[in-house]
């Protein structure tokens, strides 16, 4: 019998599409699936650390923007590290970044670049995040599909 | 503890039992005692759709008891110190559990563990074995079904005593204490907190409940020095208890009461409750109930507007007891 706390290992239908997504890690090339590959839509289910599933709210976690992170001040600045999805909590506004899955649509990756927008800037937690811009778009489409080395630093 | 009737019968408290016998505390002695073949006969037990009474009627269901540790019984006296258990006084209250499953999808039973109790006392150690706090919540949760008051024992605290785990531990003793339920630090080998459990059990009739190796047979040696059971160390290679308490007994304390030691338990299922009924049990959750969005009706879980998901939210109830809580009706 499937339970609630399988769901971390499970598979499961994304709250916001309605697809079913296969959590396992030969489809997904991540360990742990945290978002659905198709709207890229996450659930705020994690309180003080990933996997945790202390957190109460258990709303729908959309994605708002791209980041890269960085093994020192990660998020903030350069953009060397690995590529990575920003979601914000519908229901209570936190913030979360995520691992970006092999099988996530890269369209859609790439349409995220013009969401990020200015107000959630002024959200406190939002300002240690360095959101990507069009300007970035030359170092996502590297990271998506090893097209081009990107020239800024 | 007991009345006296006329004889040959007496009236008694049953406070050991192993192999289908049962010693007796009557008036003025002890009496080994079998059970009759009536008291089997009229047995029964809550079983099969919708919680209907069934009888023992193979030997698979033997293992069922009709008495437990505490349990006022009418005996009949033999010249040779022995008895027969005739009768089961009502209980006042009781603590049970959830048998053992000989087999996945297999009917479970419930086990008494000890009847008539004033308090639970569930007995975790600080480390050594490392403290399970969801099996806590389950004791608790058995407690508060069965209207028991909780008195929660910690013990070893002098293995964590100023290291780092220190903080960790009076962390989450503090979220028991917010809630309510008091909690004793103790530690047999430092002599610490005994004085306090000692005042809190006396003139109670407590049982102490918790997993192999935590110590409770220990803390029963330092409170009360004559009863001189047997110990041993936890097996340093799997840090985990070895089962040398394998009986329940009820001793006496010397300063009035007495004391139900048991054998460590690897797991403790809740018996006799629904999943509705789980919420009730937890004192943090129990006046919000019915403050939902769709009222009672409302499961907790991810329902828009409910209060108590809200409450962790806000900080008034702990996200480890909500996840308890989640657990505990997954498990039912």
């Amino acid at each position: 019998m499937q339970t609630y706390f399988d769901d971390f290992n499970a598979d499961f239908t994304c709250k916001h599409c309605g697809h079913y997504v296969s959590a396992r890690t030969e489809v997904s090339g991540v360990v742990n699936r945290n978002h659905c590959p198709y709207c890229l839509h996450s659930r705020h289910v994690d309180l003080f650390e990933p996997g945790d599933r202390l957190c109460a709210c258990k709303g729908v976690m959309a994605p708002i923007g791209l980041t890269v992170k960085r093994s020192r001040d990660k998020y903030a600045s350069g953009l060397r590290g690995e590529l990575m999805l920003v979601h914000r909590c519908t229901a209570c506004g936190v913030f979360s970044i995520n691992r970006i899955a092999a099988d996530d649509d890269a369209v859609r990756i790439l349409n995220s670049l013009r969401w990020g927008s200015d107000e959630i800037m002024d959200h406190r937690q939002a300002r240690k995040i360095r959101l990507l811009t069009n300007a970035d778009l030359a170092l996502v489409e590297f990271r998506l599909y090893g097209l081009q080395v990107p020239t800024t630093s | 503890m007991q009345t006296q009737t006329s004889d040959p019968y007496a009236y008694g408290v049953v406070y050991k039992k192993n192999l289908g016998h049962y010693h007796v505390h009557t008036n003025s002695q002890v009496v080994l005692c079998s059970l009759s073949a009536k008291l089997w006969k009229d047995f029964e037990y809550s079983g099969g759709k919708g919680g209907r009474k069934k009888r023992v009627t193979n030997t698979r269901e033997k293992h069922m008891d009709p008495v437990a540790i505490g349990d006022r019984v009418r005996v009949q006296l033999a010249d040779d110190q022995t008895g027969v258990i005739l009768k089961v006084l009502p209980r006042q209250n009781k603590l049970t559990r959830q048998s053992a499953k000989p087999m996945p999808g297999a009917h479970a039973f419930e086990q008494v563990i000890a009847a008539n109790l004033d308090q639970v006392v569930p007995v975790f150690a600080a480390a050594n074995p490392e403290p399970r706090w969801h099996m806590l919540d389950r004791y608790l949760v058995a407690a508060e079904h069965h209207r028991l008051p909780v008195q929660i024992a910690i013990t070893k605290f002098d293995l964590v005593h100023n290291t780092p785990a220190e903080a960790a531990l009076l962390t989450a003793v503090d979220r028991y204490r917010q809630i309510g339920y008091p909690v004793t630090l103790t530690s047999a080998n430092a002599q610490l907190g005994l004085d306090e459990l000692r005042e809190i059990i006396t003139d109670k009739t407590s049982v102490l409940v918790g997993k192999s190796g935590v110590g409770k047979t220990s803390l029963l040696n330092a409170i009360e020095p004559d009863l001189g059971l047997r110990v041993k160390e936890v097996n340093q290679t799997t840090g985990k208890g070895r089962h040398t308490t394998t009986h329940l007994e009820m001793f006496p304390l010397a300063a009035g009461g007495a004391i139900i030691d048991t054998p460590g338990v690897r797991e403790f299922g809740l018996y006799g409750l629904t999943p509705d009924e789980v919420a009730e049990c937890f004192p943090e959750m129990r006046p919000l109930l019915g403050q939902c969005r769709f009222g009672h009706s409302c499961r907790h879980e991810e329902e828009p507007g409910c209060a108590i998901r809200q409450a962790v939210m806000d900080g008034t109830i702990s996200p480890y007891r909500y996840k308890s809580y989640l657990r505990l009706k997954v498990d039912l």
